[in-house]
């Protein structure tokens, strides 16, 4: 019976996995740690002892006693100094409390993210993949896909540069108007006024709203005979033609300005988080400060400046930090607006021309280091944010 | 010393009982005003938040030979729900909800316990390698979308869970877990220690005091963050797209992409599913947003 290579690291996984768990329980239950002869018996008797035991029971054979020998030193020494920092140390609850979240990342997140770089130094394409899938032998490309990044467009007309231009543009101009439009309202929200539920409800509609039907939706008002921006347009125009002279009329949105559609329903669909986020700030904020500042006889823009804004920073920064990211890599509304197949190139960022190039290019490992040199820029970007709030927050502090 | 205290009483309440601040006709008119501004601002916004959800829905329910016209009415004339009896008839459109919310539930309970617990950790202890930890979990935000599906496919190929709910559990439990974390480590820093500090005192362990102090106290907190992955989940369709390939294995996503990609002209039933779908996510909004924004954490500690 043949086994696949995967089943038998799943086992092999499965009962390490459980033969570490029953001798974590005993080291844990009876205080084992706490004694003399912890450290040499775990570090050279155990794994003796097992390494024997495998050649007697197993019929592993005393040729491969010192390779089990090791492998069962490492193992041993591993579970020692875990409990003779983590167990025994100060840290055990947290480390603890963190575990089950770190495992799913290092399995889901990590696993995949390695692979790709593996990827990214070979050279898989619609020509070797079928090559790879059996026998699992890729030609190794050293550099040359990252080189590509930068001479070869990913798709029929922009280059890397002009991508990355056009993202940066598209980033900072939608988080700009999140941050306004959602500053705003939380403020307005922030009074005492009737139907503050209801409201509430209605301006979080885009945000509750599956975003591809609210993509979509919005592609609808964006048509250039039935939607409504250009309905209204020519109405206007119907009612004021003076307007038509000054260059105002019914535009073709979709093929004529993608990236300005784009960017409106993106705007539309951010500002209602960054509206949670920051009332969420604003109502964290003790009234007293305000109480306070009334009595000074402050106005109503110096409390905006004085109090209000540095008190959210704490919030708001991590929000603005992950809505660039966010942003940066939002390929949804892009894709969606732009169609799928045979639509236009003009309004593609540098993460669609990225899914693009993978899936109706399909160049694999081409994409997978166009992904790293993206990743690689988000990375500066967002240590650069992370520098910056923890100045706001040991301002804040002090 | 005591004169000048009470000197600056008196100022004090000079300026309190000032025409500026409170009582006359001026003041309550300013204020009618300002009320005005603020209900007229937020009414023009809601409007622009909610106008196409209602195009979409008056499109769900114009009968078949008008779906697309430029009438602007909400309730167009002879409404129907055709689109809506066509959209269950002729496709697995319930079937499709049914796998979306199985799959959304469970990745969103799995998000938010492993993210309640983690993001406490990072609140509350200091230990090696948190700053560390904390930079990992943003850095992972900063994987390009795109570019984690196919590393996943291959994996949950080799699982043997391709077409499945597992398989699709898998792929999307982790992807909203450090948005979850920070949001939630955010809120838990606003939770003054004192509060844990007097349960321990009362004699419970740290775990008691988290499990019943801090996590009642932040369920804002965590029902945004189960909102979020809530979304994120529901939403998602790129790794959906390879990982489902049945028809009756489907989430909504996919069920609607491939309706508009076999009725190319069909906006009625492509109205209609979008409108069914939207309203349970609607519905958990409405639900929830009680818990979305409240002074909890100010009044447990004033008393």
């Amino acid at each position: 019976m043949l086994y696949s290579i995967y089943e038998v690291i799943w086992f092999f996984f499965i009962v390490a996995f459980g033969i570490l768990a029953i001798e974590g329980y005993f080291y844990y239950h009876f205080k084992f740690y706490d004694r003399k002869w912890f450290l040499p018996a775990g570090a050279v008797f155990f794994p003796l002892a097992a390494s024997f035991a495998c050649a007697f029971f197993l019929d592993a054979g005393y040729s491969r006693l010192p390779a089990h020998f090791l492998y069962f030193f490492i193992s041993e020494t591993a579970i020692l100094l875990f409990f003779r920092h983590v167990v025994r140390g100060r840290f055990l609850l947290p480390y603890l409390l963190m575990a089950p979240a770190f495992v799913g990342l290092a399995l889901l997140l990590a696993y995949p993210f390695f692979f790709e770089v593996y990827l990214s130094f070979h050279d898989l394409k619609l020509t070797t993949i079928m090559e790879w899938k059996n026998t699992g032998k890729l030609p190794f490309a050293g550099l040359r896909q990252f080189v590509n990044v930068f001479t070869v467009p990913p798709l029929a007309e922009a280059g890397f540069w002009k991508l990355l231009i056009r993202t940066l543009l598209w980033t900072f101009i939608n988080i700009f108007f999140h941050v306004l439009g959602g500053f705003i309202l939380a403020l307005l929200l922030n009074n005492k006024i009737r139907f503050k539920g209801i409201y509430r409800t209605l301006l979080v509609v885009p945000w509750a709203m599956p975003q591809v039907v609210a993509v979509l939706a919005m592609r609808g008002e964006f048509h250039s005979q039935y939607g409504f921006i250009n309905v209204m347009l020519a109405k206007l125009v119907a009612w004021f033609p003076f307007l038509a002279g000054l260059g105002i009329g019914p535009v073709q949105w979709l093929s004529d300005y993608p990236l300005m559609t784009c960017t409106l329903i993106n705007i539309w669909l951010g500002i209602p988080f960054m509206m949670v986020v920051i009332l969420g700030g604003l109502q964290s904020i003790s009234s007293s400060y305000y109480d306070a500042a009334d009595i000074d006889g402050a106005g109503y823009f110096q409390k905006l400046r004085y109090i209000t804004i540095p008190l959210i920073k704490p919030v708001l920064m991590p929000a603005i930090t992950l809505g660039t990211v966010w942003t940066f890599n939002n390929i949804n509304v892009i894709y969606l607006v732009t169609g799928q197949s045979g639509g236009t190139e003009q309004a593609d960022i540098l993460v669609s021309a990225l899914y693009k190039a993978a899936f109706t290019y399909n160049r694999y490992s081409y994409s997978a280091a166009f992904a790293i040199v993206i990743f690689a820029i988000l990375l500066l970007i967002s240590v650069f944010y992370l520098r910056t709030f923890d100045a706001a927050k040991s301002q804040y502090e002090r | 010393m005591k004169d000048k205290l009470k000197m600056q009483v008196t100022s004090h309440y000079r300026i309190l009982r000032s025409p500026a601040r409170g009582g006359g006709k001026s003041q309550a008119r300013k204020k009618l005003i300002r009320n005005f501004l603020i209900h007229f601002g937020i009414i023009l916004f809601s409007i622009v938040c909610i106008y196409p959800l209602l195009r979409i829905f008056s499109v769900s329910i114009r009968p078949g030979d008008r779906v697309i016209s430029t009438d602007l009415s909400i309730i167009p004339d002879s409404a129907a729900l055709l689109s809506y009896a066509r959209l269950l008839k002729e496709t697995h459109f319930l079937r499709w909800l049914w796998n979306s919310l199985i799959i959304t539930m469970t990745t969103s309970f799995i998000g938010v316990s492993l993210a309640s617990t983690a993001a406490y950790a990072f609140s509350r202890f200091k230990f090696p390698g948190k700053k560390f930890a904390l930079l990992l979990l943003l850095s992972t935000q900063m994987i390009p979308a795109g570019m984690l599906i196919l590393p996943l496919f291959l994996m949950i190929m080799k699982l043997g869970l391709i077409n499945t709910y597992l398989g699709m559990i898998i792929a999307y439990s982790v992807s909203s877990l450090p948005f979850s974390i920070w949001i939630l480590k955010g809120y838990y820093d606003t939770i003054p220690r004192s509060l844990e500090e007097a349960a321990l005192v009362d004699g419970t362990s740290m775990i008691g005091a988290f499990y019943r102090i801090i996590l009642p106290l932040s369920t804002p907190a965590l029902s945004i963050a189960f909102l979020f992955n809530f979304t994120m989940a529901w939403n998602e369709y790129l790794v959906a797209r390879v990982v489902l390939f049945s028809s009756k294995q489907y989430t909504w996503t996919l069920g609607l992409f491939e309706l508009q990609g076999q009725f190319i002209t069909q906006w009625g039933m492509f109205a209609a599913g979008s409108m069914l779908v939207t309203i349970p996510v609607l519905l958990v909004f409405l639900y929830s947003s009680k818990w979305l924004i409240s002074g909890l954490t100010l009044g447990s500690v004033k008393g």
